[in-house]
């Protein structure tokens, strides 16, 4: 009796097919609303409004759209690289601090990761604006005597991405750091090297993995950013998943969109493949 | 030394400084907001000149605002759901498979997460055009539930890494039906990775901005994509007011998240 309950038909099914049939619901999902509407939009890029590669042509030839790249690549390395030299010594610090404290610091950067993107880049609209407390505070500090043009540019979507892009680049990092035996630092110094070479020769080498990967996924993120280039950036400083959403929404042009699109998905792919393969900290081996 | 807090020397006052000012370049938007959100400048001038609750006033009496909030609340809610189901058994099958191709299969359920949303969110739409689901909650719930769905293979996989099946087996043998013995045993052994699920879940749909707009009708709108079209014409308090909101909502969730976790604990 007891023996037939691990060996009755149902059981005995699942064994055979391997599990297969848990993940068929999931799978159904992701093929008919993920896989199939991509590779219908990407096929649209060459059969609208007529085959071929027309759109391709169009979007990396001209130099409305180059502008768009360029806008796109600078601000996601600017917001890189500002991430990057700031969230290091945050995570740093998190990384050795007490515990008490580093819990404090860890949940002022879960809440700002938490709060709803719409109301961050609120708060950056308003703050930055014209009148705006960023512009008040650096007439009163004597810094600037007209108050400078923050929004509607491509440096309020550098502070604005920079601010929402801080806690992806400082939470991994702690952990690459947590992960670096102190003891290797102290036989440094007892071998005679001084601050300096500990930290560009010992510890900044052992964190370069988690930097680059952090650096790169931050980047790839960047690159896709709608809502916060959007609102902060003006109508006339596009990036790119703007231009893919304006295709569709305004201008009703779908070869183009796909286009577009397409782009942005190749360049997104490429870089996950090489986060994958060369700096994956967590990668076997 | 360079990784013992109290030998930093002369880095410390720098890193402790930086991490100061980095907390307050995260902390002070949000409490702005906030400030601005019971100010009476409709300009938004900081300090405000006075106090007052009209931003909340006109929030609560426009039937659009609450209606928005409701259809957020009712899709986020939808997607939970399914989310925690479509995870709980895809996490099952990919821990407990045998079949070949798991890993590429756990890539592929993980990729709607990293891929630019606006990408996703275009497709569906010319898919949801000539499936006649544009502008319907169908739509809206199978776009969130892509994005939901990572979240819950990812907390319920982990929590099922850490529970030891033959105990499902104990069950089975001691006369469950295999089904019998994963709701009342597995079930409750994962129940952190469920929670856990279900509130990423929650807070995909709930904060999700860019799938919605192009998933939104004039008459289905999510919170988010009121939010969005409002500030698309002016930056009224109206919306420091439902920002406001939004930002208590959170907290409320961490606070719950963090008890919960403690309770297990303890």
């Amino acid at each position: 009796m007891v023996l037939s309950a691990t060996t009755d038909g149902g059981q005995r099914s699942i064994r055979r097919n391997g599990s297969f049939g848990y993940v068929v619901p999931a799978l159904l999902l992701i093929a008919f609303f993920f896989i199939i509407p991509v590779l219908m939009l990407l096929m649209r890029s060459v059969l609208e409004p007529t085959p071929g590669l027309q759109n391709y042509q169009e979007l990396l030839g001209s130099t409305t759209y180059l502008r768009v790249f360029l806008n796109t690549f600078t601000v996601a390395g600017l917001v890189t690289v500002v991430a990057v030299v700031i969230g290091f010594p945050v995570a740093w610090l998190l990384a050795i601090m007490p515990d008490k404290w580093s819990r404090l610091v860890m949940a002022i950067i879960v809440l700002s990761m938490w709060t709803n993107l719409l109301a961050r880049t609120y708060a950056w609209m308003v703050l930055l604006q014209r009148t705006g407390v960023v512009n008040k505070m650096l007439i009163s500090l004597g810094i600037i005597d007209k108050p400078l043009a923050l929004v509607n540019n491509l440096v309020g979507v550098t502070i604005g991405m920079t601010y929402i892009m801080l806690p992806f680049v400082i939470l991994p990092l702690i952990g690459i750091l947590k992960s670096i035996d102190p003891a290797i630092l102290r036989a440094a110094a007892l071998c005679g090297a001084n601050k300096r070479q500990c930290f560009t020769r010992v510890l900044l080498p052992l964190s370069l993995p988690g930097i680059a990967s952090g650096a790169l996924m931050v980047f790839v993120m960047s690159l896709g950013y709608y809502v916060t280039p959007a609102l902060l950036g003006g109508t006339s400083n596009m990036m790119l998943a703007e231009l893919v959403a304006q295709f569709v929404q305004s201008l009703v042009n779908w070869g183009m969109g796909g286009a577009a699109a397409l782009v942005l998905l190749l360049v997104t792919m490429v870089l996950y493949a090489i986060q994958l393969k060369f700096l994956n900290p967590n990668r076997v081996r | 030394m360079l990784l013992d807090f109290d030998k930093l020397g002369g880095l410390k006052p720098f890193l402790i400084g930086l991490t100061v000012l980095v907390c307050l370049f995260l902390i002070l938007p949000i409490v702005f907001i906030a400030a601005l959100s019971f100010g009476s400048s409709q300009w938004l001038i900081f300090p405000p000149p006075s106090w007052t609750f009209k931003w909340y006033q006109m929030l609560f009496s426009d039937p659009r605002w609450l209606w928005s909030a409701l259809t957020s609340l009712k899709i986020a809610a939808i997607v939970t759901v399914l989310s925690v189901i479509l995870g709980f058994l895809a996490a099952l099958g990919l821990n407990r498979g045998t079949f070949a191709g798991r890993e590429a299969l756990r890539a592929l359920f993980l990729t709607p997460m990293i891929l630019p949303v606006v990408v996703l969110a275009v497709a569906l739409y010319a898919l949801f055009l000539q499936l006649g689901l544009a502008g319907t909650t169908v739509g809206f719930i199978i776009a969130h539930l892509l994005i939901a769905l990572p979240f819950s293979i990812i907390s319920i996989g982990n929590a099922l890494e850490g529970f030891d099946k033959s105990i499902e087996d104990a069950a089975i043998l001691c006369g469950a039906s295999p089904w019998e013995a994963r709701l009342r045993v597995t079930v409750p052994a994962v129940s952190h990775g469920i929670f856990a699920a279900a509130i990423f879940s929650f807070l995909a749909s709930w904060d999700e901005v860019v799938l919605a707009i192009f998933m939104a009708s004039p008459t289905l709108q999510t919170l988010p994509v009121k939010i969005w079209a409002t500030l698309r014409q002016d930056l009224t308090p109206v919306i420091a007011a439902a920002s406001t909101i939004l930002i208590a909502f959170t907290i409320l969730l961490m606070v719950a998240a963090a008890l919960f976790r403690k309770g297990r604990k303890a």
